[in-house]
């Protein structure tokens, strides 16, 4: 069971639900059963550019990585716009 | 009747609600907070609210609320297909469908993309004929990229509508979007280094029909002010009578006269701010052939963006990059609302 934390406006979008636990054996598993998951991944189920992926501290480049039971993945917007 | 007018910003959607005079108006919001909203509308047959509501960070969304904005749902599986190779960069218009096809709604987005909605936004299906069309390897993007920004219905006709797209020009359908075909003869694009004309790569800023008189456009382009009678299978060029400039994104006309219409001039394509050192409005009544200036604000030096103008049957509605919304009734301008986001978008409707 891993642990998904939500920026502020994915966390309105998803309902004002801040912190998910989902069945998850990688980070792809986890962001597509998110309710906001086409905010996360564009129509390719790629990770869009400007959207980073932290699990448990460290930066995921790949939505085939392991993640484990407590993983805490936590999405973050990158320092953009203005 | 009072009015609603809809103000997108690049920091939510607000809305303000005008009195019967249009001398007194209530601001709320913003709704959408942390959303960059291009575009924003109310759809007249069943008030539902739309809107272009966009991120750099989470991509491009129509959101939609049955509660006056209340409460917002996204639509589902907004995007290009893989084999395009082409990917959803963001919304730019929602356009309601015909009277008589309840449900049918339009949008408009980047990278020049086309889409119909049949089930009041829920999802979307990608126009082909657009994303596929025999001219787009001669599209360019402009400053704001490769954009549909502008559909517009056909008042009798539900199978007839036109997009304008920056920068590839203006398109005509006839079979309701099965095909589309160039409607640029006569409008320059002067930027060009020579074959000024061509068929397509003119850069339209706003193209509207009219609503009462069939057959009807106007056109706000890069390149000057147009008007058709013809469905748009050609265009004449309306300046040197009183217009400072060609050059200009806002464009609003009169839905009871079909013969007025409104422009915001700026300096030009390198100086894009208001001619003159002041907020001009430029209305013709007669069809173009001469143009009256109306002084908004003086000095300022600002901009209105493509959807920054709107009117109904007592006003125009005009929203600035300064973040100040105007009325301009009979002659007469009020400050609607100030020190808003630089403001992209301004729809009005009827307040119920």
């Amino acid at each position: 069971m891993a642990i998904v934390l939500l920026p502020g406006l994915l966390a309105t979008e998803a309902g004002g639900q801040q912190r998910f636990e989902l069945d998850a054996a990688t980070v792809g598993d986890a962001l597509r059963s998110l309710p906001i998951s086409d905010l996360v991944l564009d129509e390719r189920g790629e990770v869009r550019s400007l959207v980073h992926v932290y699990v448990d501290g460290e930066r995921a480049h790949d939505l085939a990585a392991p993640v484990v039971t407590k993983s805490r993945i936590r999405i973050v917007a990158a320092i953009a716009g203005g | 009747m009072g009015v609603l007018l809809l103000i997108g910003t690049r920091k939510g959607l607000f809305v303000l609600r005008g009195d019967d005079e249009r001398r007194s108006f209530e601001l709320e919001g913003p709704l959408l907070a942390g959303w960059q909203i291009n575009h924003a509308v109310v759809d007249p047959r069943d008030g539902a609210l739309y809107a272009c509501a966009n991120s750099w960070v989470y991509g491009g969304t129509v959101q939609r609320s049955t509660d006056l904005g209340k409460t917002w749902t996204r639509s589902e599986g907004l995007g290009l297909p893989e084999e395009s190779g082409l990917k959803l960069a963001s919304t730019w218009h929602l356009e309601p469908g015909h009277p008589s096809e309840p449900g049918t709604l339009w949008l408009g987005g980047e990278p020049a993309a086309l889409f119909r909605s049949d089930d009041s936004g829920a999802t979307w299906q990608v126009n082909d004929a657009v994303l596929g069309h025999e001219t787009r390897e001669k599209w360019t993007p402009g400053a704001g990229g490769l954009i549909t920004h502008s559909i517009t219905l056909d008042p009798d006709d539900p199978q007839r509508l036109w997009i304008g797209i920056s920068a590839a020009g203006v398109f005509r359908t006839e079979d309701a979007g099965a095909t589309w075909q160039p409607a640029n003869v006569g409008t320059e694009a002067c930027f060009l280094p020579e074959d000024r004309f061509p068929e397509v790569g003119q850069c339209v800023h706003k193209v509207l029909a009219h609503p009462g008189k069939p057959g009807r456009l106007w056109q706000q382009n890069h390149c000057g002010v147009y008007r058709s009678d013809d469905h748009g299978a050609s265009w004449e060029r309306l300046e040197g009578n009183g217009l400072p400039s060609g050059f200009g994104f806002g464009l609003a006309l009169d839905p009871s006269d079909p013969d007025r219409a409104f422009v915001i001039p700026e300096e030009g394509a390198e100086n894009r701010v208001t001619c003159d050192g002041r907020l001009g409005i430029y209305t013709t009544a007669d069809a173009g052939a001469s143009w009256e200036l109306i002084v908004a604000a003086e000095p300022a030096w600002v901009a209105v963006l493509r959807e920054g103008m709107s009117q109904d049957d007592e006003a125009v509605y005009v929203g600035a990059q300064s973040g100040h919304v105007y009325a301009l009734r009979h002659g007469e301008v009020v400050v609607a609302a100030e020190n808003l986001p630089p403001i992209l978008s301004v729809e009005a409707a009827a307040l119920q």
